[in-house]
């Protein structure tokens, strides 16, 4: 008895609680003059945060953003369809934006909008537009990989056997192998993918994990984007035994994705939606994001990041990110292979 | 009473029917999704070598942990209950305390102290650790309510401690530990956390997997029902095992007089496996998370901490009250006596627990979407929690219920109690401490609930969950552990309660309405 009271008491309080939080998040929410824009961000919290703030500051309006991973929130998207509540959709990756597209989901982004990026980082119909670069690299440990591959085929062979790290679930690993079949065809693709899997190449949820594990000692080398050394050192709060590394000029090992955003189309708000793209791709703002999380800026003929190469000499093959949105064969082919 | 008369038997079925059809949705949305797929290419992927390798990490998983929980649990209750410790209470509410540890903090924190832990074995060793409460806790309520009676027949035929156990008590407590082994291996087959962090592909990493790389949600619903075919198949397995039900249920005004046994070597091999079960299981995350926390104590924001903090109690309270009263018109029909409806809607119930959240959250954004502000609002959210965690409330209800001794309701009967009275007069008095059992494991689960808290939440809001997510997706563990903490801390108050003197015993109030009858 006195236990059930006891239970009843801690709930009919926890009641009181919720309802109250309820209240305080529904009074905040509608009613006032103040604007609100809803963003579903696949970039973390930690690295975009600070940009969101200064234009929330800068415009008045205030942000309402839900973080997740890029896939995830892009699959909300389109569950969600014509009731989805977001304006903007911040991508970590060009798929992400692709797949969002393909379902007709985004407007039709202005040519006033992101005047300064380089179309060439903006899809063809203008239904997204890429806010900064990343490079595929592989990265390794300097004291363990004394003969550097020189192209992804390289990764097949018998020397670098069960010392390879790959990421299969993560977008940026697809976006690759979408640009591989896009290049060489599916019967190549098939063939390589089959053969690192052959080749014992050990699976990762995500591209930092790839890192860590090659700073523990557990692999060499892993495909991942070029920023994550620094994230994982920063996170770590300690430097690591990992460096960048590059494939030769042209190898489709060096792509180039870029994150992006996107604005929906039933979105009441697209004008301040507009307006919070271009701070994000301004000069100013650019330059910050190539200081702080060390990636490229697509304005071209901004300074890469320190200790970086510069966009052109990174030998990146020429790919129309539009073309990544077809993830569909590309996630097949991974079924098929059986690295999903 | 109204309820006596509109709690008719076919009122109740009706009420039952309406719940399964708000539970089954997401078994819904999976096969709408996975009809979108043409048949040769379901066959395709069912066929491939991959999925039968993930069929079978699944499984094998599964029986480790199970087989680990059987056995190291009982005994663990066992000690517990029968042997005389030091400090009873102390390793009583310590043991039960890894509850409201999530599984992807275990991992963490153990990943932190030995980096090259993963495979199979690192996962059933986490998962075993994660799910042991369950075990013992529910074989320990079962030992409360043995009929002493029994035992003191036994003692008198000369049957020695040893046999007293194997041959007298265990056979009481067998549907407890059954429905112990059901609880972890339902909750083996929806985890996440765990198995992703230790690389083990199961089941469920593989549907996350195909969920998050390509949008291709047919594939992943495919799979989604492979999984909820393999739930089906456990439960079907339990319930031939643990055959029929011949427990006998007797006065529990006898609990008093428990003689625990004195002697030392007993005490020191309790002791022993209790100890070491805590040392993994309780101080090695507390040591980590403390640690971390010390390495960097103003890494977040008191403001933060608080906030999450009461966004996580409120959601995870009202998803429990959610569950338990969804739970109450099957709770209900079950006292009634069983039937085939019964039998069927429980199980039923329990499959749908297997369903991962990704796929309850996938499916309730699908259909939540279309309902306006409340979309995005914590009772949607609440309502997953009700959904994912109903089988906790149902499987303590049912257990409780089964508590009750037939006889019992068979004086009442002829005593001309109506079965409504019968129910409402000596079944739930005698219930309702293991029933609010269910209200708070699923108010404890719920707490540390992830993929479905990420997809439904109001944007904008974090719990202590997502928090820790966000911070060690980015690994930056020394940030996540103040929100670990104070989580486990939290948690530690319903666990507490749970662990009080009288939990789930009969208390003098149910013995009362008894002698009233």
């Amino acid at each position: 008895m006195k236990r059930s009271a006891l239970v009843a008491a801690v709930g009919a309080a926890t009641l009181v609680v919720a309802s109250l939080v309820w209240v305080s998040t529904q009074s905040d929410g509608g009613g006032q003059a103040v604007e609100e824009l809803t963003i579903y961000s696949g970039r973390s919290e930690e690295f975009i945060a600070p940009f969101l703030a200064q234009w929330e500051q800068e415009s008045g309006i205030t942000l309402n953003v839900r973080y997740g991973d890029s896939a995830e929130l892009a699959a909300q998207i389109l569950e969600e369809g014509e009731n989805s509540p977001a304006d903007l959709f911040l991508s970590q990756d060009a798929g992400s934006l692709g797949a969002v597209a393909s379902a007709d989901l985004f407007t039709q982004i202005p040519d006033s909008v992101a005047t300064e990026i380089d179309p060439s980082f903006i899809a063809g119909n203008r239904s997204w537009v890429g806010v900064t670069g990343r490079a595929r690299v592989f990265a390794y440990n300097p004291d363990a990989v004394t003969v550097l591959p020189q192209s992804i085929t390289d990764l097949t062979k018998d020397i670098y056997r069960g010392k390879i790290g790959i990421a299969p679930s993560n977008a940026s690993f697809q976006a690759f192998v979408t640009a591989l079949i896009n290049e060489k065809g599916e019967a190549v693709a098939q063939k390589w993918l089959s053969d690192i899997k052959a080749n014992d190449a050990k699976i990762y949820l995500k591209n930092s994990a790839i890192v860590e594990a090659i700073d523990q000692g557990e692999i060499d080398l892993g495909l991942v984007n070029h920023y994550y050394i620094w994230e994982v050192a920063t996170a770590l709060g300690r430097d690591i035994k990992v460096k960048n590394g590059y494939f030769a000029s042209g190898d489709i090992g060096n792509l180039i994705n870029v994150s992006g955003a996107g604005v929906l189309a039933t979105s009441q708000k697209q004008n301040a939606a507009y307006d919070l793209i271009n701070f994000l791709t301004s000069e100013t703002t650019q330059k910050l994001f190539v200081e702080q999380t060390h990636e490229y800026s697509l304005i071209p003929g901004l300074t890469p990041p320190q200790g970086l190469p510069d966009f052109k000499s990174l030998g990146s093959p020429r790919v129309d990110l539009g073309d990544l949105a077809n993830t569909q064969r590309t996630q097949d082919l991974l079924i098929k292979v059986g690295l999903l | 009473m109204k309820s006596r008369t509109f709690l008719n038997s076919f009122g109740l079925k009706a009420l039952v029917v309406v719940v399964l059809a708000l539970l089954l949705q997401p078994l819904a949305y999976l096969f709408i999704r996975a009809g979108e797929k043409s048949t040769s290419e379901i066959l395709t992927l069912l066929t491939r070598q991959k999925t039968l390798e993930v069929f079978l990490t699944t499984l094998l998983l599964l029986v480790i942990v199970v087989a680990i929980n059987v056995v190291l649990g009982t005994a663990m209750a066992a000690g517990l209950h029968y042997v005389k410790i030091p400090y009873p209470r102390l390793f009583l509410v310590a043991s039960i305390l890894p509850l409201a540890i999530p599984s992807y903090v275990f991992t963490y924190t153990w990943k932190a102290l030995f980096p090259s832990m993963q495979g199979l074995w690192a996962g059933a060793f986490i998962l075993a650790l994660s799910t042991m409460p369950y075990m013992i806790l529910t074989v320990l309520i079962a030992f409360q309510k043995i009929d002493l009676g029994i035992i003191e027949v036994g003692r008198s035929l000369g049957l020695s401690k040893v046999a007293l156990f194997f041959r007298v008590i265990l056979p009481q407590v067998r549907r407890s530990i059954s429905a112990g082994a059901l609880l972890s291996g339902l909750y083996v087959l929806s985890d996440f956390g765990a198995v992703s962090l230790l690389n083990v592909e199961t089941l469920t990493v593989s549907i996350s997997n195909l969920f998050k790389s390509s949008y291709d949600r047919g594939a992943a619903s495919v799979i989604g029902i492979l999984l909820f075919l393999a739930a089906a198949i456990f439960i079907a397995f339990e319930t031939t095992l643990k055959g029929r039900d011949f427990e006998t249920r007797g006065n529990e005004g006898f609990q008093n007089s428990i003689r625990r046994i004195g002697s030392p070597a007993h005490s020191l091999i309790t002791v022993g496996v209790l100890g070491s079960y805590l040392i993994c299981a309780v101080l090695i995350p507390f040591y980590v998370l403390i640690s971390r926390f010390l390495a960097n104590p103003t890494a977040v924001e008191v403001t933060d901490l608080i906030t999450a903090a009461a966004a996580t109690i409120s959601v995870a309270a009202l998803g429990a009250l959610m569950a338990f009263a969804l739970s109450l018109p099957l709770a209900f029909l079950i006292s009634q006596g069983k039937s085939g409806f019964a039998t069927t809607s429980e199980r039923l119930i329990l499959i749908s627990h297997a369903l991962p959240g990704v796929v309850v959250g996938l499916a309730l954004v699908s259909f939540g979407s279309r309902l306006g502000s409340l979309y995005q609002s914590i009772y949607l959210l609440a309502f997953a929690y009700a959904v994912l965690f109903l089988a906790k409330s149902v499987a303590s209800t049912s257990s409780a219920l089964a508590l009750v001794s037939p006889q019992l309701k068979e004086v009442a009967a002829t005593l001309g109690k109506s079965r409504s009275k019968i129910a409402t007069d000596v079944v739930f008095p005698i219930a309702l401490p293991s029933m609010s059992l269910g209200v708070l494991l699923v108010f404890l689960t719920a707490m540390k609930e992830l993929p479905a808290t990420l997809m439904l939440r109001p944007t904008g809001m974090d719990t202590l969950a997502t928090q820790i997510w966000s911070a060690a997706s980015i690994s930056r563990f020394n940030e996540a552990a103040p929100y670990a903490l104070i989580l486990v801390l939290i948690a530690a108050i319903p666990t507490f309660i749970l662990t009080l003197p009288g939990t789930a015993k009969g208390t003098s109030a149910s013995e009362k309405k008894v002698s009233y009858l």
